[in-house]
């Protein structure tokens, strides 16, 4: 019997993982540091991060056992590939929320139509496509094949999904690299009357000014269609070779930084509110770590579950018609 | 050991003079359904009398509010071209293979005719269609939404590599929903997200075809389109066998 083999062993994983969970929330509202300006918000960031990633990787699963389907024809396959697709559905779910949570909080809005906010609403798509195309099909193996085929063609399209179309917008509200408190993205260099772009902010550096061992940089700051234009004055101190004034864009909370100063110009950086400390950067990391694993773990769980109970229906089935 | 080799040069050798034939049975499969096309002109009406009726109704009331300078019109004007091309692709292209299955002649087509040809003579049917609609629903936005392109080589371009980037996931997909029940509302949901990121892009790359943009700013989203056609059709090539033979 199928779904009584390897008793004991799923019983403490599943224990194992119950109990992994529970640590991991607990470690999101205790141990976590409130993000700097984000209060408690911040926190769903644990949540979010996880159920985004693993819509993604069920997508990749969905299409590994549909070429394993197509290949082989075994029933089992196809199994897997639904119960692939039926959980990341549901995770697409969890992080569209949790992120649409976060982003009126943070963004104002529900939803801004952001690159990555597009491709998790395109996935939740396709999953619903997959679902109406296999209801409309009667017979089992012709579902199972077209099925397969369709998992795979949308699945051609994730790399330009993730890759082309993000790459096509400008903006993107999505601080990839300044999340985590205290980590940093790239930045850019800019001379005097120089023009970038940081995050969806517009930046123009109108002058540079030097007094002492402070430098401050006047930068002319707007948001998309020079929405919330204002004249940013960040500051750098040259004695001890660090920002000092951090001031946040408009309507943000994120900041823009001068990270340093040579002859050519300055280098400007956008940064996530947060605390730059250490303990919390400790902290932060390694619950988001811990809420991915957990998450993984328990994605697995319910994937197996899953095929475990579709092949034993696939069985009664099987036996009521003989 | 020497069997194998055997086996597999002769399949080498077989698939060597099977190159030929599959290229001419395509092109039998493409002039067998342009006559038939010609002779019931179904999908010939369905895009046309589509395209025009999406054209008019947003121009009735669009037309004498988009002013020619305004920043706005050349965005609206690229999405309402892009609009109108795929969802009178949704309702003509389909019928490609339905109508195979609806006379069973379908069977027929599968005994005699590698998959590949099948495919192959369906999706040049479909590119061949495509780009007559693209030339009416640019000539209808030209004459109604006043539609000017500052740099028309870039549009043509543009309706080129997403035509065939539309033709190849619309054949497809029609291929898909022909074994399938409620099959054209079924067509437009496993359409569209496939669809997407190519229809994002086309109505960028078109946007800056109207705005007269310069070839090196527009490259990234020609690359992206050429990316895309060659990704589908890769994939419409692989798969469609899978789905012949369901």
């Amino acid at each position: 019997m199928i779904w009584a083999r390897s008793q004991p062993i799923a019983t403490v994983a599943k224990w194992a993982v119950t109990l992994w969970m529970l640590a991991v929330v607990a470690a999101m509202f205790l141990w976590v540091p409130p993000y700097e300006g984000l209060g408690n918000t911040g926190r769903i960031v644990m949540m979010h991060v996880p159920t985004a990633w693993l819509s993604t990787f069920a997508f990749a699963i969905a299409a590994w056992y549909s070429i394993v389907y197509l290949r082989r024809r075994r029933a089992q396959d196809d199994d897997r590939a639904l119960a692939a697709t039926e959980l990341g559905f549901l995770f697409s779910i969890l992080a569209t929320v949790t992120g649409s949570m976060f982003a009126k909080v943070v963004w104002g809005s529900w939803w801004n139509w952001e690159p990555r906010e597009t491709s998790i609403l395109i996935l939740l798509l396709i999953y619903g496509a997959y679902f109406a195309l296999r209801s409309a099909i009667d017979d089992v193996d012709r579902r199972r094949q077209l099925a397969a085929v369709y998992a795979l063609f949308a699945f051609a399209t994730a790399p330009l999904l993730t890759y082309v179309v993000p790459r096509m917008y400008e903006n993107s509200l999505h601080p990839n690299c300044a999340f985590l408190p205290g980590s940093q993205c790239e930045g850019i260099s800019l001379g005097k009357s120089g023009v970038g772009q940081l995050g969806d902010q517009r930046v123009q550096v109108l002058d540079i000014v030097r007094d002492g061992d402070v430098v401050t940089a006047v930068v002319d700051v707007s948001g998309v269609g020079f929405s919330n234009r204002t004249t940013l004055r960040p500051t750098y101190n040259l004695a001890a070779g660090r920002q000092q004034e951090t001031p946040e864009f408009p309507g943000s909370r994120f900041m823009l930084a001068l990270q340093s100063v040579d002859e050519t110009g300055v280098r400007l950086n956008i940064q996530a509110p947060g605390n730059s400390s250490q303990r919390g950067n400790v902290a932060t990391r390694t619950t988001l770590l811990a809420s991915l694993a957990g998450f993984t773990g328990l994605f697995f769980w319910v994937y197996n579950l899953r095929t475990t109970l579709l092949q034993l229906r696939r069985r009664v089935e099987a036996q009521g018609l003989s | 050991m020497a069997e194998e080799i055997e086996r597999r040069t002769h399949y080498v050798e077989r698939s060597r003079q099977q190159a030929a034939p599959t290229l001419r049975a395509a092109w039998a499969v493409f002039r067998k359904d342009v006559r038939s096309e010609l002779r019931t002109r179904y999908a010939l009406n369905a895009l046309a009398m589509f395209a025009l009726s999406v054209v008019l109704v947003v121009s009735f009331y669009l037309g004498p509010r988009l002013a020619p300078r305004d920043v706005l019109t050349p965005p609206i004007q690229a999405a309402l071209l892009w609009i109108a091309l795929f969802f009178a692709a949704l309702s003509g292209l389909g019928r490609a293979f339905v109508h195979e299955e609806e006379v069973q002649t379908a069977t027929l087509l599968r005994l005699n005719t590698p998959p590949l040809a099948v495919f192959v003579g369906k999706w040049l049917l479909n590119v061949l269609l495509l780009a007559l609609l693209s030339v009416v629903v640019t000539v209808l936005l030209g004459l109604f939404l006043n539609m000017r392109s500052a740099n028309p080589v870039m549009l043509m371009a543009v309706l080129l590599l997403g035509g065939l980037g539309l033709a190849a996931t619309v054949t497809l997909l029609a291929a898909v929903i022909a074994k399938a029940s409620a099959r054209s509302a079924l067509f437009a949901a496993l359409a569209f997200p496939v669809i997407f990121p190519q229809l994002v892009i086309a109505m960028l790359a078109t946007e800056q075809a109207l705005t007269g943009a310069t070839w090196r700013m527009a490259l990234p989203q020609l690359q992206g389109l050429g990316a895309y056609a060659v990704a589908m059709t890769t994939a419409a090539l692989l798969l469609f066998p899978y789905v012949w033979e369901a």
